[in-house]
């Protein structure tokens, strides 16, 4: 049995597998992966079960992205508006990055700062500190990347994203700064995630497809 | 003389007239159960939300051009309305102003990329987001606040029991007489400025980068205060009792302590920004 036919009988497989399928979870690791990390998500997502409907609010915010995502649509005799810059398949990526974007922002710093001689150091180790001390009007690539999705869609807010995104580089920067002065400092930490907070934001509005 | 003028004046009629002819009003009315949710996407123009009797949503949009329509769709305690831009719209042509009536414990969404976005006298849950519009949120209680700014200014006034969240970029924002279980602010360049007495047993987080920060409390307020700039100034007009903090206050530059019980917790962190505590 290949990997290929093991992933089509897959979905109609109940708790036991078959021997040709047993067989083949022995001879290869990628499949036995993939069924190990199926039957953990489906082991938690039972505590996953509230007890209580979601709000209506929430149901009409998952009504709001799939009307935007064109999921679902009323008769239209009009033409439609420009086709998304992402698809709608990607779409759930959005979120997903932004949220990332900040998790790795905070890991990458606390990476940096977490072994205790380095807030000794006059100059940070390369590779790790200073990739996050670039000056404040240096964007990296996301940021470009970021900037001319906004041109291409709204270039007149292409000017007020690239203000922004400078004003909150020059926060990060000044965070992680005062945060890898003292890594004990709980404020310098507030400072970090605020300003990685906001950068997220940024990076969530541009992509948000319900505003231009 | 006489006669340029009244030319003048027939030209303002005129141009005013075929402006008005040019928008189109749209009304709509939707029956809601209890704590429906609203829900108003425009990508151009205003939104404005205020309570209304009954169980009903009241939705009046004015249309500016022919190259944006107003959707709907609704279920039994939902509403979802979008402008729809067609081809060629811009933020004149597909400007839309909402003035929408909603039951008073219902919870509203709102995006504009324009605004201005205003609610008023709500008791339910609500969430703002606009990049340059304006945020005008008050006389509302007992509900979950967010608000997104890049950089329109956020006013928000007279809020009891209310959990409110605020993120811009480069909007100030203004909190009067706003109490909650949790009130966080956080701006990049923007202003802060809180005049209240920071309720009873909240956490209130008052956070920018180079913006000032302002907050005018009564003598009689009951809080645990951290202030500190790590390039700016800090300032109070109130004795406080010390406590232990994480960082060495210097003074000048941060202060740390209570007043009356230390009910609620408040932060008020500026990286370059100037910090006053004032007594009201």
């Amino acid at each position: 049995m290949t990997c290929e036919e093991f992933k089509r009988v897959l979905p109609e497989l109940g708790s036991g597998h078959g021997i040709e399928q047993e067989e083949h979870l022995k001879s290869c690791c990628a499949c036995s992966d993939l069924v190990a990390d199926l039957n953990a998500i489906s082991k938690e997502a039972r505590f996953l079960q509230g007890s209580e409907d979601p709000s209506p609010w929430v149901w009409n915010s998952i009504e709001v992205a799939l009307r935007q995502e064109g999921l679902i649509r009323q008769p239209q005799l009009h033409p439609q508006t420009p086709a998304p810059l992402l698809g709608w398949r990607l779409r759930w990526l959005v979120p997903l990055a932004a949220t990332l974007l900040m998790v790795f922002g905070v890991l990458i710093y606390q990476r940096g700062t977490g072994q205790p001689q380095m807030s000794e150091q006059h100059s940070p180790p390369a590779g790790v500190v200073t990739a996050n001390l670039q000056p404040a009007d240096v964007m990296g690539g996301e940021d470009l990347q970021l900037l001319k999705t906004v041109g291409e869609r709204t270039p007149s807010m292409r000017a007020t994203y690239e203000a922004d995104l400078r004003s909150v580089n020059a926060y990060i920067r000044d965070a992680e700064q005062s945060a890898h002065s003292d890594p004990n400092d709980e404020v310098a930490q507030q400072y970090l995630r605020n300003a990685y907070e906001q950068k997220a934001m940024v990076y969530e509005m541009a992509l948000d497809r319900s505003l231009p | 003389m006489q006669r340029a003028t009244s030319y003048a004046v027939g030209l303002i009629v005129v141009f005013a007239a075929l402006a008005a002819a040019q928008t189109t009003r749209q009304e709509m009315h939707f029956k809601v159960a209890r704590r429906a949710s609203v829900s108003i996407v425009n990508q151009y123009g205003a939104i404005s939300v205020k309570p209304a009797p009954g169980k009903v949503v009241a939705i009046n949009a004015i249309l500016y051009s022919g190259k944006v329509e107003v959707d709907h769709s609704k279920g039994r305690r939902r509403v979802a309305v979008f402008s729809h831009l067609l081809e060629g719209a811009d933020a004149q042509t597909g400007r839309v102003d909402y003035e929408v009536l909603v039951p008073a414990d219902a919870s509203v969404t709102l995006h504009s990329t324009t605004g201005p976005l205003h609610v008023e006298k709500l008791r339910g849950d609500m969430m703002v987001e606009g990049s340059t519009a304006s945020v005008d949120v008050r006389d509302v209680s007992a509900g979950h606040i967010h608000i997104k700014t890049l950089n329109g200014p956020v006013t928000v006034t007279n809020v009891s029991d209310g959990l409110v969240e605020i993120t811009s970029v480069g909007g100030d924002v203004a909190l009067n007489s706003v109490n909650g279980s949790l009130v966080h602010v956080n701006t990049s360049s923007g202003k802060i400025h809180y005049d209240g007495d920071f309720g009873d047993g909240g956490d209130y987080s008052l956070t920018t980068h180079s913006g000032d920060i302002e907050a005018i409390a009564p003598a009689y307020a009951s809080i645990e205060v951290v202030a500190r700039s790590v390039q700016g100034t800090v300032e109070k007009d109130f004795p406080l009792q010390p406590e232990h903090t994480s960082f060495v206050p210097r003074a000048g530059s941060a202060f740390a302590g209570t007043m009356g019980e230390a009910a609620s917790s408040v932060k008020l962190l500026s990286f370059s920004g100037k910090i006053h505590l004032k007594k009201r």
